[in-house]
């Protein structure tokens, strides 16, 4: 292999590299190991992210990680462009699959300094988020506004996966008020989201 | 048996629900609850939107080194495990992987099929449970929506079933439309290599010149960025920079 393909990257008007991310996706239903590698690497740096956040261990989450390109491969007609870019949808498959990883070991799932750490990093804007799109940027500066109990909430459900009564136990409040800052947390997100000429309220 | 949801109860819980949080006897509730409600429906699809912003606004880590080329060895391979055929030559992979899936390559989801997802209480793009009810259903529920175009490429000396395939898709809004083609002129006894001109044509009867690309014994993989109009095209041509047309290909639309 690998001699006969090399011409690609030389010749191509748009080499494999500079494929939209769609057409790198649809590309991978060939089984092209170019096109699966030039998939991968565009990435694996986000899938990993969100894989080593949840588990907090580098070999589970690479077996995420290579789980969650062998789902998108194997999958890639589900892939639904109006709902996200490539890159969500693969960082959700990747949550996924971390969380079912993480509920299978029973484990602890998160340590409090992880906790607060994540919660930082979510909300920090250093330079290499500049080119991050404008509704991410919103939702980061959202994220960063809500009271840091609300947050901390936030973070242990949306990212780490417990439930309610887990945060409820974690932070020893009781079950009731969990479930009312995930509930707040996200309601404000959700209004951050909501673009003024959308109609997504009630009729 | 599941209790009744009502819409309030349904908004006090769909934050848990959108993220995926919420135990099980209650997601049932839920679920059973949206199956019937097109209002609470929407506000779950949006309140997953936020949950999958907030999975991305996870910083990157890289993976271990050599990480990409372990995955990517393991894709071709795990066609030939999928479709138990036994070990063929790596540059032969692609090839079959061509013929045994592309006849089934269906790009984007149906919206029924996430909102199945939705409705059976799973996060995000529910991976498993849209895929069930994408491919365990020719059920006209599950339509794809988005015009993707795909055409067949049939060799010019049409031997064979196939020369491979063409995708054309018109592009999001506010991001170009592309085109991908992958060709196997080998399969049909026309083991061409060399430069060769992608054209496409246009139901008024013209063409118009996308690009060129070379193939090694008739074979190639090749995409570009190019303007489609799902209404003006019809089918595509491959032919050797001489003019000679090697395969041609009609559209259909998903
Ligand atoms: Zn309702």
């Amino acid at each position: 292999m690998g001699a006969d393909r090399i011409y690609k990257c030389a010749e191509l008007p748009v080499p494999v590299s500079r494929l939209p991310d769609e057409a790198l996706l649809s590309g991978l239903a060939t089984g092209d190991p170019e096109l699966a590698v030039t998939f991968v690497r565009r990435f694996q740096r986000a899938v990993f992210g969100v894989a080593i956040a949840v588990t907090g261990d580098r070999q589970l989450a690479e077996d995420i990680a290579q789980q969650t390109f062998e789902r998108a491969w194997r999958h890639a007609q589900i892939y639904d462009s109006r709902r996200g870019s490539v890159t969500t949808w693969l960082t959700t498959i990747a949550h996924n699959l971390a969380i079912d990883a993480v509920r299978a070991r029973r484990t602890e799932p998160v340590a409090p300094e992880d906790l607060d750490a994540l919660l930082d990093v979510v909300t920090e804007t250093p330079e290499q988020w500049a080119l991050a799109d404008e509704a991410s940027s919103q939702l980061r500066a959202a994220v960063a506004q809500l009271p840091r109990e609300q947050g901390r909430a936030l973070v242990m459900a949306g990212i780490y996966g417990m439930t309610a009564q887990q945060i409820a136990d974690w932070e020893k409040i009781p079950l009731g008020t969990a479930k009312t800052r995930i509930r707040t947390a996200m309601g404000k997100l959700r209004n951050t989201l909501a673009s003024p000429d959308r109609g997504d309220h009630g009729q | 048996m599941v209790s009744d949801v009502t819409c309030e109860k349904l908004r006090e819980i769909g934050a848990e629900m959108a993220l995926g949080v919420l135990p099980g006897r209650e997601r049932a509730a839920a679920a059973a609850h949206l199956d019937r409600c097109a209002a609470c429906r929407e506000y779950i699809e949006h309140m997953t939107l936020v949950g999958d912003g907030l999975i991305g606004l996870v910083p990157g880590s890289e993976p271990p080194l050599g990480f990409e080329t372990r995955v990517a060895r393991r894709l071709p391979q795990d066609v030939t495990a999928h479709e138990g055929e036994p070990h063929t030559r790596a540059s032969d992979l692609a090839h079959k992987a061509v013929r045994s899936r592309a006849r089934r390559v269906r790009l984007w989801v149906a919206s029924a099929a996430a909102a199945f997802a939705l409705a059976c209480g799973f996060t995000g793009w529910a991976v498993g449970t849209a895929i069930e009810s994408v491919t365990a259903s020719s059920s006209p529920a599950v339509e794809i929506q988005t015009p993707l175009m795909e055409g067949e490429l049939t060799s010019a000396s049409g031997l064979g079933p196939s020369a491979g395939d063409i995708y054309a898709h018109p592009g999001d809004p506010g991001k170009p439309g592309w085109i991908y083609m992958t060709v196997d002129l080998a399969a049909v006894g026309t083991p061409y290599s060399g430069k060769v001109v992608c054209l496409l044509e246009r139901t008024d009867g013209t063409t118009i010149r996308v690009g060129t690309f070379t193939l090694s014994n008739g074979r190639g993989d090749w995409g570009a960025a190019a303007s489609v109009d799902p209404a003006a095209l019809s089918g595509a041509r491959l032919t050797a920079s001489d003019g000679t047309v090697l395969a041609t290909g009609d559209f259909e639309t998903g």
